[in-house]
């Protein structure tokens, strides 16, 4: 079956044996290159650039900008109404983040079974999260709205005043936190879903041989052993919420009397509706540094908790 | 022995189900709750706008009109915006797809000097959020010209470096036996790439695909910025624009059909592709 | 077919070295074993023939020419891997004529080989499926044949075996013993366990740590272990060790080694005493078809375990200083637990070990 002579005619008509390499090989940055040119265009120049144009004060009609140092941060600082936007911004984050981590958990707990129902209702809670900012808004502006919203019908059934809660200062933030947390509850509840599920069921069988109750099942298996996807679950809400712009925008347009607005609006405002670019670019990177701040201390603190 | 675990399970198993029962019953009662505003939306759609103006406690009486959708569909407005938004993701999906599946191997397979540190820096950009960059990417694409079109729209996201690191996990796990055996098939590392590894991440391509879709579709900031011809809306930026006057607005109804109109799409895809998109959405958050 | 030759072969991964300066001559159509412990290289070498690990020193030569500084592809050798590694999405046609595409082969030449191949080894009715369709012995043999269609100047197979059961284990040995006569290729065969070796082996390369221990035919390797090392790996049940002592010579016709056993008895062995430190502990391995039950044996000791296989009997035996021997007896045999028995040991089947763990035996 396997002559010399058939390999010797073989060798001849083929030429193109060689094929690639083991090892590092400079042609393979090929494979890298198109994402790399990407990244580094639109990602990595403009993270740069960002920092560069906060240090420039942009005139509101040529478009130019000059150097002007710090000039923009110091104006930052003095100016009330960003500080409003990140008072607003810190509060949403501290309303959203435990009742996503509570919330999440608990459905999570209680959805963690193999039956049609518990599919269903997994599906359903998921569901608002594949929608938009702009449907959901609409669908919470319709149940706010103070003389014809859902919430209204609701209570004059129960023969009460209607809440106008988006024109109300101390209402507006908890009307879209709400509204927040109905949209994206799904994700918290997967993440705890698949800590849950990794959780070996020995553990269980055994603490139920050792008589433990739920109870106590709970809190000495359960609770230890998703720990950490509870700072995790934290950590990405932080850096989620912090970044509030599309519902406050569309409910309440950061009102009333700048109660509702975030950050991120103000970035917008200043940079695409008064032209200040600089100074909206200096407020981002103070979000920015923000964020990174308020993750990391998230994290290092339950860290801390945990170990000691 | 058996009279422990005999005991045990009935004991555990009365107390269990009464109480899992009713929290399985709150959970139901929440999830209606929680479907009742889009329900609540889907009904209010199918009222008269005159109606609507004064009162919208008539949900469970007549009239009902299919007026407010047979004025989309007479609205070229609403399609445009469909276009844009179909034309957009699906640019985005495509570029992200192959620039991911590219780098990916890249980064797990083919070796080159100084690959460590070009991956580190890449994990970096996970990190950084889309309000850091957008300033100077708004001032980048004034001085390119290419604002309020499809280029402008697709091009950023396309630098998100979340689709490598899951194209690169994904390569990771395939067992280097493979590439070896195509080695020694005399195959060049292109043709590894592309005959014998990339056939085999087609479920990382389906989640990826669906998860970039779907950001995209849903995308406002970077499209409200850099779209300001209402030709070039996307669905997210047209129908918010047609919100303004939400309370004095004569269209409620319209409005209502809408969104139901832009939302359905969206969850009938959302219930073909569950698995992909939950895969997605979770892996995405925890980078 | 060809030759292959190693010279002088060192290998480092970051601080650790692998090889430093190893040699070796595969000579063609020789099926050649690297057999030893897991982590003892031999997957390393075999990785190295292929390409797929590079050589830090010294070359490797294939048929004469050089090939070390080559790609895998450009060496034409094929591999057969642990896992096999067929590629799951194509069809088993494809995957064996996949490599034949790369170099350009025409399609009729294609079809030829791989349907030749696939007669070989009896798989032509799967040609058409994937290898997920497949069981474990299928691929494996898809596998081969995948290596067969590349008509290359050596086969090397790394641990193949491994993942299939027993029975089927035993079945593929005999295949490809039968394909390595047909072939008459050069394979190298890479395994830790030693009754593939010894069965399919030409000769043996018995490597660890890096090094190599011996190398030779499986016969040799079993009667003539060069070191303490291959003494203990090869055979079933291992060779026991014995610290015993060189009280003088005269033994034999040679005037060979006289030991004193650790239970006091004496034995008179033809195994040549050179270099051995007299009135210094060295070592004595047995292997268990030279230990036997006789009633005039000079070794005393009790039963401690009785192992029945069938064929024979081994038993392990505790002597009068508590070291252990295991003895082999008929397979009826009626020894039983805690026997008192009398031990016969084969003065010409002893294998005496210095501090050195050199083997020296007797003579042929």
């Amino acid at each position: 079956m396997v002559t010399a002579t058939a390999t010797g005619r073989t060798i001849e008509r083929t030429r193109r044996l060689g094929g690639a390499r083991v090892g590092p090989d400079w042609r393979n940055v090929g494979f890298v290159l198109p994402f790399l040119i990407v990244y580094l265009a639109l990602l990595v120049w403009p993270l740069f650039d960002g920092i560069w144009i906060s240090l420039q004060k942009f005139d509101m009609f040529d478009g130019t900008g000059a150097y002007a140092g710090l000039a923009n941060y110091k104006r930052l600082f003095a100016d009330k109404i960003f500080l409003g936007a990140v008072w607003n911004t810190a509060l949403f984050v501290l309303m959203t983040v435990p009742a996503f981590v509570a919330i999440g958990l608990v459905l999570a707990l209680a959805l963690n079974r193999p039956t049609r129902m518990a599919a269903a209702l997994r599906a359903t809670f998921f569901a608002t999260s594949v929608l938009s900012v702009t449907i959901v808004t609409i669908v919470w502006k319709m149940m706010y709205l103070p003389d014809r919203g859902l919430l209204t019908n609701v209570l004059g059934a129960f023969g009460q005043a209607p809440i106008p809660i988006l024109s109300d200062p101390s209402l507006a933030l908890p009307g879209i936190a709400v509204a927040t947390v109905w949209w994206g509850i799904g994700l918290p509840m997967m993440l705890f879903l698949a800590a849950l599920q990794q959780i070996p069921r020995e553990l269980y069988e055994a603490a139920a041989l050792d008589s433990a109750g739920r109870w106590r099942s709970f809190r000495h298996i359960t609770l230890p052993s998703i720990r950490r996807t509870v700072v995790l679950v934290a950590v990405i809400e932080i850096v989620y919420q912090f970044q509030l712009f599309g519902q406050s925008y569309l409910l309440t347009r950061g009102g009333p009397n700048n109660a509702s607005r975030p950050i991120v609006q103000f970035i917008y405002e200043q940079g695409f509706r008064n032209w200040d670019l600089g100074y909206a670019a200096a407020a981002s990177e103070v979000l920015f540094g923000l964020m990174l701040i308020a993750a990391m201390a998230q994290y290092l603190l339950t860290r801390r908790r945990a170990e000691g | 022995m058996t009279a422990i675990t005999a005991a045990q399970p009935r004991q555990g198993m009365v107390g269990r189900s009464l109480g899992d029962r009713l929290i399985l019953w709150a959970v139901i009662l929440l999830a209606v709750i929680w479907v009742v505003p889009v329900a609540w939306i889907t009904g209010l759609s199918f009222k008269p706008n005159s109606e609507l103006m004064t009162d919208t406690g008539t949900l469970f009486r007549a009239p009902y009109t299919l007026k407010n959708y047979t004025d989309i569909l007479a609205n070229s407005g609403v399609f445009r915006w469909v276009l844009n938004s179909v034309v957009v993701s699906l640019g985005q999906t495509l570029g992200v797809l192959v620039l991911a599946s590219l780098a990916g191997y890249g980064f797990a397979r083919a070796q080159f000097p100084g690959r460590g540190i070009v991956f580190a820096l890449v994990l970096i950009g996970l990190a950084v959020p889309e309000q850091a960059v957008i300033i100077a990417r708004f001032q980048m694409f004034n001085d390119l010209k290419i604002h309020n079109s499809y280029l402008g729209l697709i091009l950023p996201h396309l630098s998100a470096p979340f689709g490598v690191f899951l194209m690169t996990q994904y390569f990771k796990a395939i067992p280097r036996e493979l590439d070896e055996a195509a080695l020694l098939d005399n195959a060049s590392r292109f043709k590894t790439f592309w005959r014998v590894l990339l056939p085999l991440t087609v479920p990382a391509q389906a989640t990826l695909g669906i998860f970039t879709f779907l950001s995209s579709w849903n995308d406002y900031l970077w499209p409200l910025i850099s779209a300001t011809k209402p030709e070039m809306f996307t669905l997210t930026v047209g129908l918010a624009s047609t919100q303004t006057n939400f309370a004095q607005s004569e269209g409620l109804g319209y409005l209502m059909a809408q969104s139901v109109f832009a939302g359905l799409p969206v969850l009938i895809v959302y219930l073909f592709f569950q698995k992909y998109i939950v895969t997605a959405v979770a892996g995405a958050a925890v980078r | 077919m060809a030759d292959i030759e190693i010279r002088d072969v060192s290998k480092r991964f970051g601080p650790v070295t692998v090889f430093d300066g190893l040699s070796l001559s595969v000579e063609s159509g020789e099926f050649m074993v690297f057999l030893g412990p897991s982590g003892c290289g031999k997957s390393t070498l075999l990785r190295m023939i292929a390409g797929l690990e590079s050589v830090d020193g010294g070359e490797i030569r294939i048929a004469g020419t050089r090939v070390d500084t080559l790609p895998p592809g450009a060496r034409r050798v094929a591999m057969v891997f642990q896992h096999y590694a067929l590629y799951p999405h194509m069809t088993i046609f494809e995957n064996m004529a996949f490599g034949l595409r790369n170099i350009g082969l025409k399609q009729p030449e294609i079809d030829q080989r791989v349907q030749g191949a696939a007669r070989t080894l009896e798989i032509v009715e799967l040609l058409q499926r994937k290898p997920g369709q497949l069981s474990g012995g299928q691929r494996q043999r898809v596998a081969i044949g995948r290596a067969i269609v590349k008509e290359p100047r050596a086969f090397l197979f790394d641990e193949p075996l491994s993942n299939l059961d027993a029975a089927l284990r035993v079945r593929t040995r005999v295949e490809l013993a039968r394909l390595h006569r047909r072939l008459r290729a050069t394979m190298i065969f890479v395994t830790h366990d030693q009754v593939e070796a010894m069965t399919l082996a030409d000769r043996i390369v018995v490597m660890n740590e890096g090094r190599i221990e011996q190398v030779g035919t499986p016969m040799e390797i079993y009667t003539r272990p060069a070191t303490k090392f291959v003494a203990r790996f090869v055979g079933v049940p291992a060779m026991t060790f014995l610290d015993a002592m060189v009280v003088g010579q005269g033994g034999g016709e040679q005037g060979g080694a006289v030991l004193r056993l650790p239970d006091g008895t004496e034995l008179r062995t033809p195994v040549p005493a050179d270099g051995l430190p007299a009135h210094q502990p060295i070592t004595l391995g047995l292997r268990a078809e030279a230990v036997r039950i006789d009633g005039q044996g000079s070794t005393l000791g009790t039963v401690e375990v009785v192992e029945r296989l069938g064929d024979r009997t081994h038993l392990h035996v505790r002597l009068q200083d508590g070291s252990t021997l295991i003895a082999e007896d008929a397979g009826l045999s009626g020894v039983a637990v805690e026997d008192r028995v009398a031990l016969r040991i084969d003065p010409a089947a002893v294998h005496l070990f210095g501090a050195d763990g050199v083997g020296r035996h007797a003579a042929a």
